[in-house]
């Protein structure tokens, strides 16, 4: 294997690997990890905030 | 950091102020149910910054709806600095009946008369000084969409929050004066905002009841004993009545009205966009006409007419981004002659980005060297399977631009004002449509609105439904099924547009067919009171249709660059390599994915469009899709399928298939948190299970057409009676229901 076929195979594990990293990340940081979008009345903090409020 | 709320009635701007305060571009949308949650930001013009929290829109800070719940304990329990109350200014009498609940909280508030702009339009005014002489707090007249009167509002909110405020009523000089202070003085002295709390008891509010139960013993008895006045101790009403009672004749003197004539130009539309017969058959031609300039093929119906562009090479290569060679070679290979009309804005656009990244394609082939396995990874598993979705990006956002158009300007609330109207009668709510109509934009947010429903069976019902109606990610499936309905046409380009529009409207109906299966299998026959605002209609803002595309167009982005892009490097890999991957490249048909698809295609085989050799790539392509709806068209680019290989029965039942079925990852994850824990598993269950049933039952009464019309006609037939009997059964049930409940 040359060097840039051994990037190129990093590469592709690395855009393997960032949605689930990015998963989790959004995660610990308390962030909605729905991926819909900001666009979405419940993005983000507020996502969070309101997981101890459900009402059901 | 200070922080302000902003509270007020649904469809009063609070949104757009939030924005026009921050900087954001939260989804503003002008029917009830867009803000189901609170949102925060930061305004920063200040001394010192101040969060902003946008709340949900109320009429009360009763505990009737999710809503009014979310809104309510915010302001008793989290204590922000200053409340500032949105008020529309155009409907003022109605918005004051929420002020004068807000009023007797201990908090600093500012009211925001918003919409200034509008009233002044109107010829109406409004003396903004004998409001706030009335009110006891700071007024001040806003428009948040001009952003006119904004930083005064934070400047008089900053001053307020420096002073702390008691809370006032206007109940002081009514016949319930007397107990308020009684009972305010049964509730423990060390209790913050002590007259709220006394007037909710009063009302026989649950919460109130539930955590001062003492307080509300001597409530009952002072209610008991004082003499009735008309409303039969109900004295929820009788505190509604004497507020309504002060707002009428205390504020009406502050609104100087205008000479008009009582029809304004929003009621004329009205009587057309919303007429009792004509207002479905309207909404039909809207949105066939929507589809057509996204989806057509042949926008002016040229080749109905028996003329074509094929004959002028530049015209063509305009058209179809530099397509003229490839198309004049497939249709000789098919031994046709070429025959193009002008494409729709959609489609135009769509080639073009597909010319684009062809174009990236071939630059990377030109300095890779070919047959190497990262060659065809760059090339043509990245670039091919994010390229492929990619390509339908302009188009999928001009549909959005005509849909935020149809939002902004007020006729999406009357679609569902419509659908209300058509389906109450089978039991269906119309607020239940609401988060349905969401739907065409994400099935995700689509789930998060159904919390603004208070039943637990009916929000559940409502989250698996919403899938019914085509998301966006769904919308590049479609397209690359219309250039082949198109192309089945052979000269009639506009069918794509039918194709595209007949999905969309399958949807909404098979939604209604499920909710009246679930309806007819329920106990529940009682349907939800549906109050809505129609806004009045008006132009566009230029600002919030851009906001909504550059937010689309940045999930899109975020989306291909992430799930999509992972996806398609797994299966580039699953395609490319054997069981034995260490030995390098193989051909597709011995490839890990070939042997998987062989599993699906039988499990699919009923459903008719896996019965090809090629089938088991269709399988291959739906399971995809259940992690991104993108990642349909990304996989059939993949493995080299694009459903020329089916029949129409087959475009037609993968079509449904993919529609039906499981969303997504994201809404599954949604529907999680927001279903019971029963419904998500039944709601799983549901999405796998109709979906096969529907794909099922269009492919084979479809290829009964195929075989013998008169036998799809018969099956049709059968079909539509079915529906249509216990759709009546379903309302003589509800109908002798309800007129149980009235006796």
């Amino acid at each position: 294997m040359t060097w840039y076929e051994i990037l190129i195979a990093i590469g592709a594990v690395a855009i393997v690997a960032l949605p689930i990293v990015l998963h989790f990340v959004r995660k610990k940081k308390g962030k909605s990890s729905c991926s819909c979008g900001c666009d979405c009345a419940s993005c983000d903090k507020c996502r969070y905030n309101n997981s101890s409020e459900k009402q059901h | 950091m200070i922080r302000f709320a902003l509270a007020g009635n649904p469809n009063c701007g609070k949104t757009t102020l939030f924005n026009t305060l921050t900087g954001s571009t939260a989804h503003v949308g002008n029917w009830p149910g867009v803000t189901v949650d609170k949102r925060e930001g930061t305004y920063k013009k200040l001394d010192e910054k101040v969060e902003i929290v946008d709340l949900p829109g109320i009429y009360s800070l009763s505990p009737y709806t999710p809503e009014e719940v979310v809104s309510r304990n915010f302001i008793l329990d989290e204590k922000p600095d200053c409340v500032i109350n949105v008020v529309d200014a155009t409907n003022l009498e109605r918005n004051l009946y929420l002020t004068t609940q807000i009023l007797e909280i201990d908090v600093p508030v500012v009211v925001a008369l918003n919409m200034m702009d509008a009233l002044e339009a109107s010829g109406d005014k409004i003396i903004i000084d004998d409001l706030q002489k009335q009110l006891g707090v700071p007024v001040i007249g806003i428009s948040a969409l001009k952003k006119q009167g904004t930083d005064e509002l934070m400047k008089r909110a900053y001053d307020a929050a420096k002073h702390s405020r008691s809370g006032s009523t206007v109940l002081e000089n009514s016949s319930v004066s007397g107990i308020i202070s009684k009972v305010k003085d049964a509730l423990p002295a060390d209790l913050e905002s002590k007259l709220f709390h006394a007037v909710k008891l009063i009302e026989g509010d649950e919460l109130e009841i539930k955590a001062h139960p003492e307080a509300n013993e001597i409530a009952m008895k002072l209610k008991a004993e004082q003499p009735d006045d008309g409303f039969e101790g109900d004295y929820e009403a009788v505190v509604a009545d004497r507020r309504y009672d002060y707002i009428s004749r205390k504020f009406r003197s502050v609104v100087i009205k205008a000479n008009k004539k009582g029809v304004t130009k929003s009621d004329k539309i009205d009587k057309v966009m919303t007429h009792r017969i004509w207002a479905i058959p309207i909404f039909l031609v809207i949105m066939f006409a929507v589809f057509h300039i996204v989806f057509s093929e042949d926008l002016f119906f040229m080749n109905a007419m028996g003329l074509n562009i094929a004959n002028n090479p530049t015209a063509v290569n305009f058209f179809t981004g530099m397509g003229y060679e490839g198309l004049l070679e497939e249709a000789m290979a098919n031994g046709e002659e070429l025959s193009l009309g002008i494409p729709s804005l959609g489609v135009f656009l769509q080639s073009w980005m597909g010319f684009l990244t062809d174009g990236l394609g071939e630059l990377f082939l030109s300095f890779m060297p070919e047959g190497t396995w990262y060659t065809s990874l760059v090339v043509d598993g990245i670039i091919g399977g994010v390229g492929a979705v990619a390509s339908f990006i302009p188009q999928i956002l001009l549909l959005f631009l005509f849909i935020s158009i149809m939002e902004d300007s007020g006729y999406m609330a009357r679609v569902a004002f419509i659908m209300d109207r058509a389906f109450r009668k089978f039991g269906l709510s119309g607020k239940a449509f609401i988060p349905m109509l969401m739907g065409f934009g994400c099935s995700v947010p689509a789930m998060m609105a159904a919390r603004t429903l208070e039943d637990e069976k009916e929000r559940d019902r409502t989250i698996r439904l919403a899938t019914c109606f085509s998301c966006g990610a769904k919308a590049p499936i479609w397209a690359m099924l219309a250039t082949v309905i198109a192309a089945i046409g052979s000269s009639l380009g506009f069918l794509s547009s039918i194709f595209v529009f007949l999905i969309y409207i399958l949807g909404i109906a098979i939604a209604i067919v499920f909710a009246l299966i679930m309806k007819l299998f329920g106990k529940n026959n009682e349907v939800p009171p549906f109050i809505m605002e129609l806004p009045a209609y008006h132009a566009p803002q230029f600002k919030n249709l851009m906001a909504h595309l550059w937010e689309k167009l940045k999930h899109y982005v975020i989306k291909a660059a992430t799930i999509i892009a992972a996806s398609t490097v797994v299966l580039w890999f699953l395609s490319n390599f054997g069981w034995a991957f260490w030995q390098g490249l193989v051909d597709i048909e011995d490839s890990i994915i070939a042997d998987i698809g062989v599993v699906l295609k039988y499990f699919f085989y009923p459903l008719g469009w896996t019965m090809g050799e090629d089938g088991w790539m269709y399988a291959v392509a739906t399971v995809t899709g259940l992690i991104a709806k993108e990642d349909v068209v990304s996989t059939c680019e993949i493995l080299g399928v694009s459903g020329s290989t089916l029949s129409i029965a087959g475009i037609f039942a993968f079509a449904a298939y993919n529609l039906f079925t499981l969303p997504c990852m994201a809404a599954v994850a949604t529907a999680k948190s927001e279903s019971t824990k029963k419904g998500f598993w039944v709601t799983l269950a549901w999405w796998f299970v109709s979906s096969y049933i529907v794909s099922f039952i269009i492919y084979w009464v479809l290829h009964c057409y195929e075989i013998a019309w008169w036998i799809g006609l018969i099956l049709t037939a059968a079909i539509i009676a079915a529906i249509v009997i216990s759709a009546l059964y379903l309302a003589r049930r509800i109908k002798r229901a309800n007129s149980q409940a009235t006796a």
